[in-house]
């Protein structure tokens, strides 16, 4: 198949398109390389195409689309309301009433937490001085519970620290029983410290040495 | 909705050249197509199809109608074009934006000096994006017609830029 001027000029936007079928490529290709008007025709063509291509979309005017919609389906009455609560709708945007909630919860948690009863509450309970009463006495509420705490976490440091080494002591390698004396009275006092329960007295108790049966 | 008017307002904008007739042409259109919504059968073809058809057929009147009293280029109008085109491709660099407004300015300059025909298969093809199919629905006339319409268009355009100086890539 060979091509002339004329059909290359007649399907060149079919050539651009890609609309040809291979035959039909073929031969354009064939001439457009030995054709050098051909040739620089494409190239022109080609280029101008490529500009009208890169022409981005216009946006439309701003109140086109509202004036479409009023135009068509005629303007929009204004709500019955809208002007009793108008003052209102700048409030309930998302934004602003998700601040609003926030500040009311903010506001809940520090009466609650200065002693303050929400769901009592009265006028008088918000004075400054109310406030700041209660946010004192709140505070060392606190600070007297928090140092009952620590004391009472010594103490009970205190009696693991005393219980330890006895429990972590190796058990004594096992002597031949001596021979039983019959004149010799059972140590009852060292069996009796070596029972943990009762070691444990004498560590709360403070006492050291046990006087023999009165412990009993 | 919004992708309809941007659409259609594109279509008058790139035919007629001036944003103000662009506007007004696109609101007839849309006030048409409410109004004979009726007649729209999915058998003839989409509804994009349909409506840049609607579209087609105004701005032809359009045409005709102010064949009169057209001028074809005032600095009112390439002033307020300029400031579309800078709006379309304001997250460019400055020199950049001065660039490609220039270009298109040029290009939608060569367009409107094309005859309606050929203009408006060239808009359709090339910046609407219609097939060779579509476009033969939205005119009414046969392949051949349309093929040879976009054809003579493409070759008129670039000669037009041509002789304007806009340079090739």
């Amino acid at each position: 198949m060979i091509w002339k001027c004329e059909q290359i000029e007649e399907r060149l936007s079919e050539h651009l398109d890609g609309l040809l079928d291979a035959p039909e490529r073929a031969a354009f290709g064939n001439h457009v390389a030995e054709c050098a008007q051909c040739r620089m025709l494409v190239a022109q063509v080609g280029g101008a195409l490529a500009q009208v291509h890169r022409l981005e979309m216009v946006e439309e005017p701003l109140g086109l689309a509202t004036a479409i919609l009023d135009a068509t389906l005629g303007p929009r009455a204004p709500k019955k309301n809208w002007k009793i609560f108008g003052w209102l709708q700048p409030v309930l945007q998302p934004r602003m009433a998700m601040g609003f909630a926030t500040v009311v919860l903010f506001g809940v948690v520090t009466l609650q937490a200065v002693g303050v009863q929400v769901n009592e509450i009265r006028l008088s309970d918000l004075h400054p001085v109310k406030l700041y009463h209660a946010s004192t006495r709140q505070a060392h509420l606190i600070y007297a519970r928090g140092e009952k705490f620590v004391s009472d976490l010594r103490v009970v440091y205190e009696i693991q620290s005393r219980l330890r080494p006895a429990q972590e002591e190796p058990p004594a390698p096992q002597q031949p029983a001596p021979k039983a004396n019959p004149q010799d009275k059972p140590n009852r006092e060292s069996n009796w410290l070596n029972d943990p329960a009762c070691r444990l007295c004498v560590v709360t108790t403070g006492l050291t040495s046990v006087p023999g049966r009165s412990m009993r | 909705m919004r992708r309809h008017t941007r659409r259609v307002y594109n279509l008058c904008y790139r035919f007629t050249g001036q944003p103000h007739d662009a506007e007004d042409l696109t609101q007839e259109v849309f006030l048409r197509v409410y109004r004979t919504l009726a007649s729209y059968k999915a058998i003839h073809g989409g509804f994009t199809t349909w409506m840049t058809s609607v579209t087609r057929n105004l701005l032809i009147d359009h045409y005709r109608r102010t064949k009169k009293d057209r001028v074809t280029s005032s600095l009112d109008e390439e002033a307020t074009m300029s400031k579309l085109e800078e709006k379309a491709s304001a997250a460019r660099r400055p020199d950049q934006i001065a660039v490609a407004g220039e270009l298109s300015m040029q290009v939608q300059r060569a367009l409107g000096r094309l005859s309606p025909d050929l203009r408006e298969a060239v808009i359709l093809r090339d910046l609407q994006g219609l097939d060779y199919r579509e476009i033969q629905d939205v005119l009414e006339v046969p392949e051949g017609t349309v093929k040879s319409r976009i054809n003579r268009g493409r070759i008129e355009l670039a000669r037009l830029l041509e002789q304007m100086g806009v340079r090739r890539e």
